[in-house]
């Protein structure tokens, strides 16, 4: 590739412990992938399947036990490549039996302080998180523009009282939210479920990250502002080359605005590729989730006709009693008769279709 | 009106800023028009869909109505009983029949408690029963909603999203609710999700004969599950009709923008022709300097179009909803045909 | 040693996940052990004392046996300079502070978070006339109220614990509110009020059981710790409990006058009894509190 990636993700693995079950919730299970600079990642996939969990990997953020137990994030600061999990494995043990991690030993205090001290120059600056739930990431206790006013003069050149107060109400505008003078002294508390989300959003923006993560970001804001958050994210890209990595479950924005997308599916990654190829699945191309969640979207027959909506059948698949073959299996409609026996005891590679499509399925292995 | 399960008439509710929880103001009084008069019904069994910006007052208007926060006037009759003055006993009494379900999925459920007491707890509120007798509404209820029993001894930590929220349906239906304000059920689910909890909506309410007041910001989901919709911008309620009407038929400019975003949203129209956008100039709303006359004005097309009409920002003649067809009523004094 | 914390493997495996458990939490179930064992040894001492299941008469007199050491045949920790038995009367002592520290924690705990509960919910003038009496609370210097208390009443240990009681009210207090505060944020408190449940059950039951009993809990433990430092100290001031009934504090006051003629246990045994028993009670609320909120990793 010309352009070297911006981000690459290789191998990551992150768990956490259900003490009420007693054993691993694997979020995030074997993920590689990696975004070019200036480029936009979408990565949808059904909630629970660790798209979250992702992201807060990369940030850092995984506060459970175990958390990130294997992989390497490297990510472009400064011009330097940077190992966002150098000397991970001087803190953890893994064991592993049929090819799966069985047991971790991991030092988890010491590892917490080694993240520490390597995103200490990365957080706010180079990446910047918008995170899912704004309602509990702002905090309660400080009014809203206080927490942005804060941020700006954290991670920017901005120091000013008044010039810092400048650039957050001007965000807060740019975010679309209404009387901003007025919101700017509001808690958390006084603001609808759909205005955190743009203070939350304004807050991140203003610290002008070149990497922003966007953890379902026009989540609970109606039509005309999600569309106006899409123009934003569209804008930064354009002017500022931001690179975004977008979490969404809503397949309109990720449509427009993506240049490659991952679709993520009990904890890994079952296709990745370009955009426009990957949102194009029909019943018969691409892999079988993703067909099946691009169908789940009502379309104007549903709509007109007063249908039920195509649900995909079955549950989410268990992320601890993870099953050998693929996990897309038992909810899978595809299956044929020639892949039925691997599909239900063996794991599918995640190999190339065509140049930079790979799909995670035995439908296209092998021929 | 017979059949007639919740009406609520110029109902208001204004949240002053100065008694804010932690408002540090002691300052001049700010008063936020949350819900500025609004009027609607709901019949038996039937689904009114209320979309409208975000900060409109959409959440505002259902925890008015459960008395979760007092309204400032107007009048709300549920089941024919006016419910705005219940002393709190009746008001707990009257919530066996009416219940919301939460925007915020996390945090509507208390994370110390298992499932199975979650939901024990609902059921044991207004009736009292046996062990066994628990066991099997409880069965029950699971059945109703789709909810695996071998989810019972979870905490809500470790149920996914559309788990949550159907433990927040089942929760619902625990108590004996004939009618619910569903906020945003589906908003923070993925699609295949929301399909499955949208469906359960349609058949709970076919099955059960419940009534729905359900807020969202998915323009498709409303239109499909509703049978009325109601459109809401900054307080007030702009227009008002059958869903098919509301989405394909749309009189009030701001109906129409709403809609029209969703197509531009996913085909990204208005990032290509960023001016010729039908998302109009985007001035931003200020409660301190609230526009005279129409609260639309400041973004409306039409108002543009039309070279600024004075009657639109007259302050003694806003705009009031006004019938527009069958069943149809908007507020505007430039309805397009 | 690196590796402190192990977790256990994502298999059906019920021992290991058990494993995982007990070694992260060792410590703590270490410190609830001991505390418990103290709380246990208090606790049956005063019944014992109650129903004067003692070896000895504590008060009895033996003047041909003063100041025997510990071991001695028939006094396990040793006679004081009247010759009275050591073990006795520490046993004894207990119910100079058992009784008195009981109504110190209760006194601070529960008009302590029916303060606080009201002050987190009720907001507005409730919550200000609260903060503004616990604020005034907090500002008197406790000795001087206690000496103050001391002065206008006899000096009556009933009295001085509900002093102490009392000043413990704002901590209590501000522990619930800041708590409710929080809750509030999230909204399953009000989801529970939607749901029609009655304000007791969500106060009682979603507020103080689910949520603050952890924290009131170490506080009520740390509270009996201090009960016990402030009877003894009292005590041994000459404030407390007077001769020739027994108080730890009045122990170690009258043991000490011997100290330095190498009869060192008279003042000694009853000091050790505070020391171990306070560490107890702090060791209990620090190791509940880890269990109770699954602070093991952090
Ligand atoms: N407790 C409160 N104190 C002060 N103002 C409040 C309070 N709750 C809501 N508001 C204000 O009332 C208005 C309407 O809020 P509401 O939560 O009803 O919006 P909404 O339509 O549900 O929006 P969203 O779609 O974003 O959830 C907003 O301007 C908000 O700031
Ligand atoms: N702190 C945590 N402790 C235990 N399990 C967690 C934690 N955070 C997330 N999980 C689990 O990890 C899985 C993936 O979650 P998440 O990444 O949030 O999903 P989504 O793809 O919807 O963003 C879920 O099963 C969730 O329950
Ligand atoms: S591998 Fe088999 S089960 Fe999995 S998606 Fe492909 S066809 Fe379906
Ligand atoms: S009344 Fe005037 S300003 Fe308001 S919506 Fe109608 S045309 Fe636009
Ligand atoms: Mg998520
Ligand atoms: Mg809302």
């Amino acid at each position: 590739m010309s352009v070297p990636p911006l981000l690459n993700i290789e191998n990551l693995k992150t768990y956490f412990y259900s003490k009420g079950r007693q054993a691993f919730i694997r979020s995030v299970d074997d993920v590689s992938f990696e975004i070019r600079r200036g480029e936009t990642l979408g990565v949808v996939g059904e909630s629970g399947s660790g798209k979250s969990v992702m992201a807060l990997s990369v940030m850092g953020l995984v506060g459970a036990a175990p958390g990130v137990v294997a992989g390497r994030i490297g990510l472009k600061t400064d011009g330097i490549r940077k190992n966002l999990l150098q000397d991970l494995d001087d803190y953890v043990e893994r064991v592993e039996a049929d090819g799966r991690v069985v047991e971790v030993r991991k030092d988890v205090v010491g590892w917490q302080k080694n993240v520490e001290r390597l995103m200490a120059m990365v957080r706010g600056k180079t990446v910047a998180m918008i995170f899912q739930n704004p309602k509990s990431s702002l905090n309660p206790f400080l009014s809203v523009g206080r927490q942005i006013t804060e941020a700006i003069r954290l991670h920017t050149p901005c120091k000013g009282k008044a010039e810092s107060r400048e650039r957050a109400l001007y965000w807060l505008e740019r975010v679309r939210m209404d009387s901003p003078r007025l919101r700017y002294d509001n808690y958390p508390r006084a603001l609808s479920g759909g205005m955190c989300q743009r203070a939350m959003v304004a807050m991140v923006l203003s610290c002008e990250p070149s990497f922003l993560i966007a953890d379902e970001p026009t989540t609970g804001l109606d039509a005309t502002i999600q569309s106006r958050i899409a123009d934003l994210l569209a804008e930064l890209k354009a002017d500022l080359g931001v690179t975004t990595m977008l979490i969404s479950h809503d397949i309109g924005i990720i449509r427009r605005l993506s240049d490659s997308v991952a679709v993520m599916y009990g904890g890994m990654v079952v296709e990745y590729g370009p955009a426009g190829k990957v949102l194009a699945a029909g019943p018969e191309s691409g892999h079988p989730y993703t067909a099946a969640l691009l169908a789940s979207v009502p379309d104007e027959r549903n709509i007109r006709g007063k249908e039920p909506l195509q649900a995909i059948p079955g549950d989410v698949p268990d992320t601890i009693h993870v099953p050998n073959g693929c996990r897309f299996y038992g909810r899978c409609v595809r299956v044929t008769a020639a892949v039925d026996k691997e599909c239900a005891s063996l794991l599918p590679p995640l190999s190339e279709i065509t140049p930079g499509h790979a799909v995670r399925c035995w439908l296209y292995e092998g021929s | 009106m017979p059949g007639t399960i919740l009406e609520v008439s110029r109902l208001k509710k204004y949240f002053s800023q100065r008694r804010g929880w932690f408002s540090p103001h002691s300052g001049e009084e700010r008063l936020i028009p949350a819900v500025d008069d609004v009027s609607f019904y709901i019949k038996e069994k039937e689904i009114l869909g209320l979309v409208g910006e975000s900060g409109c007052g959409k959440t505002t208007v259902g925890r008015t109505i459960l008395g979760l926060t007092p309204a400032t006037s107007g009048s709300i009759l549920f089941e024919g009983k006016e419910i705005t003055a219940l002393p709190p006993e009746e008001l707990r009494a009257l919530r066996s029949r009416m219940q919301m379900i939460f925007q915020d999925l996390d945090a509507a459920l208390n994370p110390k408690m298992r499932v199975r007491d979650i939901l024990s707890e609902a059921i044991l509120l207004h009736h009292r029963l046996t062990d066994a007798e628990v066991e099997r509404k409880t069965a029950e209820l699971l059945e109703q909603v789709n909810l695996k029993a071998s989810k019972l001894p979870s905490f809500p930590d470790e149920l996914s999203g559309g788990e949550k929220r159907r433990v927040g349906i089942a929760r619902a239906l625990a108590v004996g609710a004939r009618f619910l304000v569903a906020d945003e059920p589906t908003s923070a689910l993925d699609v295949s999700i929301q399909a499955q909890v949208v469906n359960l909506l349609l058949d709970l309410q076919k099955r059960l004969g419940l009534s729905y007041l359900f807020i969202s910001h998915d323009l498709r989901v409303v239109e499909l599950l509703s049978h009325k919709v109601a459109v809401m911008y900054l307080g007030k309620i702009v227009e008002i009709g059958l869903s098919e009407s509301i989405a394909r038929a749309p009189r009030h400019p701001y109906t129409r923008i709403l809609w029209s975003s969703l197509v531009e949203k996913q085909s990204g129209e208005a990032f290509r022709h960023p001016h010729g956008s039908a998302a109009g100039s985007w001035g931003v709303f200020d409660f301190e300097r609230p526009a005279a006359g129409c609260r639309f004005a400041p973004r409306c097309p039409v108002f543009e179009a039309k070279g600024r009409p004075a009657v639109c920002t007259d302050p003694s003649s806003a705009p009031q909803l006004a019938a527009a067809g069958p069943a149809h009523q908007v507020a505007c004094h430039f309805p397009t045909e | 040693m690196r590796k402190r914390y192990v977790q256990a493997p994502g298999r059906s495996d019920e021992a290991s996940g058990l494993r995982f458990l007990r070694k992260a939490d060792a410590v703590d179930l270490f410190f609830v052990g001991y505390g418990l064992l103290i709380v246990v040894l208090v606790a049956a001492s005063y019944a014992a004392g109650v129903f004067r299941l003692l070896p000895y008469d504590p008060e009895a007199v033996n003047l041909g046996l003063m100041l025997a050491p510990p071991g001695t045949a028939g006094h396990l920790l040793g006679t004081d300079f009247m010759g009275r038995d050591l073990l006795s009367r520490l046993i004894l002592g207990i119910q100079a502070y058992f009784l008195p520290g009981l109504l110190a924690v209760a006194v601070a705990i529960v008009p302590g978070a029916a303060l606080g509960v009201l002050a987190g919910y009720g907001a507005g003038r409730a919550d200000r006339v609260i903060t503004w009496f616990s604020n005034l609370v907090d500002s008197f210097p406790r000795l001087v109220l206690i000496l103050l208390v001391v002065a206008a009443f006899k000096p009556d240990i009933y009295f001085i614990m509900v002093v102490v009681g009392l000043t413990n009210v704002p901590a209590t207090v501000s522990l619930v509110k800041v708590k409710i505060r929080f809750l509030r944020e999230k909204n399953f408190i009000e989801a529970a009020e939607g749901l029609g449940l009655p304000r007791r059950t969500i106060v009682l039951k979603h507020i103080l059981w689910h949520h603050c009993r952890a924290s009131l809990i170490i506080r009520a433990t740390l509270g009996m710790g201090e009960a016990i430092l402030m009877e003894t100290s009292l005590s041994y001031l000459g404030f407390g409990v007077q001769e020739p009934t027994p108080s730890w504090g009045n122990m170690v006051q009258s043991g000490a006058n011997y100290f330095l003629q190498g009869n060192f246990w008279p003042s000694t045994v009853p000091a050790l009894a505070i020391l171990l028993s306070i560490l107890g009670f702090h060791l209990l609320g620090d190791g509940l509190n880890n269990l109770l909120e699954r602070k093991a990793v952090h």
